[in-house]
């Protein structure tokens, strides 16, 4: 009973937050000169209309949702990690490079593919986080810059090193997979790939690890209060290049997948023009470093992007439109309307003047 | 009547703070509003303040209903607070902290001149003398509360809010500041004095009323009380004197050889320090906070490593090493400041709780949850902490109620030595009282205690043997029967004569 309250008060405000968000989008394509009723048709067709629709939103979720648990690792830690972009093109590199030069069967290139995306996100953000305890860098500005040596290292590299000389094509890519090392479909002509339970699954081993382990606990109390974690015994140094290996593991992670469920080949600015990176971090920082929010609100900013493009496909109503609606929805989502102003309104008429 | 709240509620979730809460001022009277932690003596004083909104109840100033919605109405109803911890820019002159809000004007500039005559003026009227230019950060913290006080006064308070004034001043600028506000009230202010300092209050006040569990269990004249009856209206029972009990003194437990710790500044904060904590002894460190308490306990726990000098724990040599290795060779610490370092505010109770308790309470590094919160649980009912649950966030938990939390998980160590540094700041005499048994108990059963506390009361009552400190030295060393009050004052002053 007290559950059933609770939960209807915590889904209150983020309802309210779209209904004001999708209020906000309707000015917007009135003004473009669209209608309402058809665009946010058409927007939710984009995004959920169809099986088909439904599992290329959940495709798009999977890099962002597996970008978001690292960043939120981290900030549970207490440290900003802005280099999910530059973790996660690395990753990607690194997981191609593994499965064309290496030898053996098919799934052991792919596991080795995706261990190899994981250590070198990692390293990358561990190197920040080293960066900032030796010298005392400050890491935001460190895990920042260190995204444009990633992506423009690994943009030299798919550019002449490891370009794909076969094709006719003249793109900044490696040669395709071989075939046997790609992730599975989860459905037979459907985008959606493993990857997406590699993201479910690394949702709830984080939560777990996060509720009820001792270097979990040590981490969100590093997190709270770095003087508390360390007057009781905690290890800064250690734990912070340990959570900033994990936080850019999962970044490095989500480029292994996409390399290996999506592109199969690491193509340069597959993964930065879609801002993945920037979806992840917004998504931790709406649902307030929670693992299980931050994957929930990774599929709502997934969807918004999917619904954009079928909006932009069958309506008048341009792509930038859909940016809007994004844009006033997140505010309003984070935007803490918390029901606490609405009650004091009203225990103020209910005792006059007098409070 | 001057001020009136009448019927005050207010609950905190399913807490009821305020329940039914009456007070009434005079003007030109002091009134002390006593009560132990968490009783809603702050949460009153915050109603009144308009920083909280009551459920429900009515507040009238001269007899007329008004509503307090934020500070900003209390000011200008002419109600004024001085908060536990001040809130002073301390890079500012005094004066511009003054004239803070209200700041006079030469065309568009800040016209520092009118401001320092101002204060002055202020000063000399209400007999409280301040200079002016001095930085904030460079007066002692009797002038700083009296530094607050004139704030107050220059927004035009009648009315003065006082919440726990003399936690952090030494006896002799408590009894400067006890007078001012005597000063101050015959000249018509009228003040709310929270405290919990029960031979102040008695001192100061007229009228004191006293909360218990957020009900006021009476209000009395101070003429007519003493510390006996208002002890018993806040605890509702009586208190028990403790006395320490002869004991062997064993091995040493703490020894510290020559230990150093080079500032920034020319003068050391440490300065050749040597001394050891034997079982079975309470050693208590005496002086004005400053003199270097609190880096002599930094280097003792690991948080700050010493530039020379030895200390052994248990006969290891402990200097330098981390805060978990020395935690591990047999280390407990009682922080002197509890939001600093006691605490994760945003974190649960039973989060709290479990520092440093992790290794005992895990098998393969998954916590068993069900074990710490059997363990803090029982903590919650022995020391009677009060909280809504284990869940509870620590931000929510009153500080005596958060002091008992820190003490008692850093008593469940069950170390060989133990810091207890300000093991009762800010605490209620209940609380308090508690506090000093299971020192002395741990004391007892040949544990070593090293306790810190600017409380010279609380020093000479529990320790064997004192230290006193001053500017990074140790100035002289006393033990329990040849220690009074005024000696150790005369030594923590520097040998210099004290009133």
């Amino acid at each position: 009973m007290f559950s059933l309250k609770n939960i209807a008060q915590s889904m209150l405000q983020p309802l309210l937050a779209i209904i004001a968000g999708l209020a906000v989008g309707a000015i917007a394509i009135l003004i473009v000169g669209g209608s309402v009723g058809e665009t946010y048709m058409e927007m939710w067709k984009g995004a959920f209309g169809s099986f088909y629709f439904l599992t290329n939103t959940l495709a798009r979720a999977t890099p962002i949702i597996l970008i978001g648990l690292g960043v939120a690792l981290a900030f549970r830690a207490g440290f900003f990690n802005m280099g999910s972009e530059g973790q996660l093109v690395l990753g990607a590199l690194a997981a191609a490079v593994t499965v064309i030069y290496l030898p053996g069967p098919g799934w052991l290139r792919m596991i080795a593919g995706l261990l190899a995306g994981i250590t070198a996100g990692g390293i990358w953000s561990a190197f920040a986080g080293w960066l900032d305890a030796r010298f005392r860098l400050n890491l935001l500005i460190v895990t920042l810059l260190l995204n444009y040596i990633a992506t423009l290292f690994t943009g030299y590299m798919a550019a002449y090193p490891l370009k794909d000389k076969t094709g006719s094509a003249a793109m900044a890519q490696t040669v395709m997979l071989d075939k046997a090392a790609w992730l599975p479909k989860l459905f037979q002509g459907m985008t959606l790939h493993a990857g997406f339970i590699l993201a479910v699954a690394g949702t709830l081993l984080l939560y777990l690890f996060m509720k009820h382990t001792v270097k979990g606990y040590e981490i969100s109390m590093l997190g709270g209060n770095p003087l508390f974690a360390g007057y009781g015994g905690v290890q800064r140094g250690k734990l912070m290049i340990a959570s900033m290996f994990a936080s850019g593991g999962f970044a490095g992670l989500a480029g292994a997948v996409e390399v290996l469920g999506t592109q199969y080949r690491f193509l340069d600015g597959a993964l930065t023009s879609p801002g993945y990176a920037w979806s992840g971090i917004m998504a931790t920082l709406l649902a307030g470093s929670n693992p299980l929010g931050t994957a929930l609100a990774a599929l709502l900013l997934a969807a918004l992007q999917t619904g954009g493009m079928g909006m932009e496909r069958n309506t008048d109503v341009p792509l930038e439109v859909s940016s809007i609606i994004q844009a006033a929805l997140i505010l309003f989502v984070s935007a803490k309307l918390t029901l606490s102003f609405i009650k004091r309104k009203k225990a103020r008429s209910k005792n006059g003047s007098a409070v | 009547m001057l001020l009136e709240m009448d019927a005050i509620t207010k609950s905190y979730g399913s807490v009821a703070a305020n329940k039914g809460v009456s007070f009434k001022l005079r003007k030109g009277e002091v009134h002390a509003l006593v009560g132990e932690n968490g009783a809603g003596k702050t949460t009153l004083m915050r109603i009144l303040y308009g920083m909280e909104t009551p459920d429900s109840g009515m507040i009238k100033l001269n007899g007329r209903p008004v509503s307090m919605n934020s500070p900003m109405d209390a000011i200008r109803n002419g109600i004024g607070m001085v908060h536990q911890h001040f809130m002073l820019f301390s890079s500012f002159t005094v004066a511009e902290n003054i004239v803070i809000g209200r700041e006079p004007e030469k065309g568009v500039l800040f016209d520092r001149k009118a401001a320092a005559a101002e204060t002055v003026k202020l000063s000399e009227q209400y007999g409280m003398p301040v200079d002016p230019w001095k930085k904030v950060g460079e007066c002692p913290l009797g002038v700083q509360q009296r530094i607050e006080i004139l704030k107050v006064l220059y927004q035009g308070a009648e009315v003065i809010i006082l919440d726990e004034p003399t936690g952090v001043l030494t006896p002799l600028e408590v009894k400067e500041l006890l007078l001012a506000i005597r000063q101050l009230a015959d000249q018509g202010k009228s003040f709310i004095l929270i405290s919990h300092k029960l031979n102040e209050v008695l001192e100061v006040a007229d009228v004191i009323t006293v909360l218990r569990d957020g009900e006021v269990t009476g209000t009395v004249k101070a003429s007519e009380s003493n510390e006996e009856q208002l002890s018993r209206m806040m605890v509702g029972r009586n208190l028990v004197q403790q006395a320490r009990a002869g004991i062997q003194i064993g091995k040493p437990v703490l020894e510290l050889a020559g230990i150093g710790l080079k500032g920034g500044k020319a003068k050391a904060l440490l300065d050749n320090i040597t001394f050891s904590v034997r079982e079975g002894e309470i050693v208590g460190i005496a002086g004005i906070s400053g003199n270097g308490q609190s880096e002599l306990l930094q280097v003792i726990s690991g948080l700050c490593a010493p530039d020379s000098g030895s200390v052994k724990l248990q006969g290891k040599e402990v200097a330098g090493s981390p805060v978990h290795a020395i935690r591990s060779a047999g280390m407990a610490h009682i922080p002197e400041d509890r939001y600093q370092w006691g605490v994760s505010k945003d974190a649960t109770v039973a989060e709290n709780g479990l520092m440093g308790h992790t290794k005992r309470h895990q098998r393969l590094g998954i916590l068993e949850r069900k074990d710490i919160r059997a363990m803090v649980g029982e903590w919650v009912s022995r020391f009677g902490i009060k909280t809504g649950s284990l869940a509870t966030k620590a931000q929510h938990l009153s500080g005596g109620n958060l002091q008992k939390l820190i003490v008692a998980r850093e008593l469940a160590q069950e170390t060989p030595f133990l810091i207890a540094a300000e093991p009762t700041r800010g605490v209620d005499v209940g609380a308090m009282e508690m506090i000093h048994g299971e020192l002395l108990r741990r004391r007892q059963e040949g544990g070593a205690i090293l306790l810190v506390s600017s409380e010279l009361s609380e020093v000479l009552k529990l320790s064997d043997r004192i230290l006193v400190m001053l500017e990074g030295k140790m100035v002289g060393e006393l033990s329990a029967e040849a220690a009074t009050e005024e000696k150790i004052s005369l030594l923590m002053a520097g040998g210099k004569a004290v009133v």
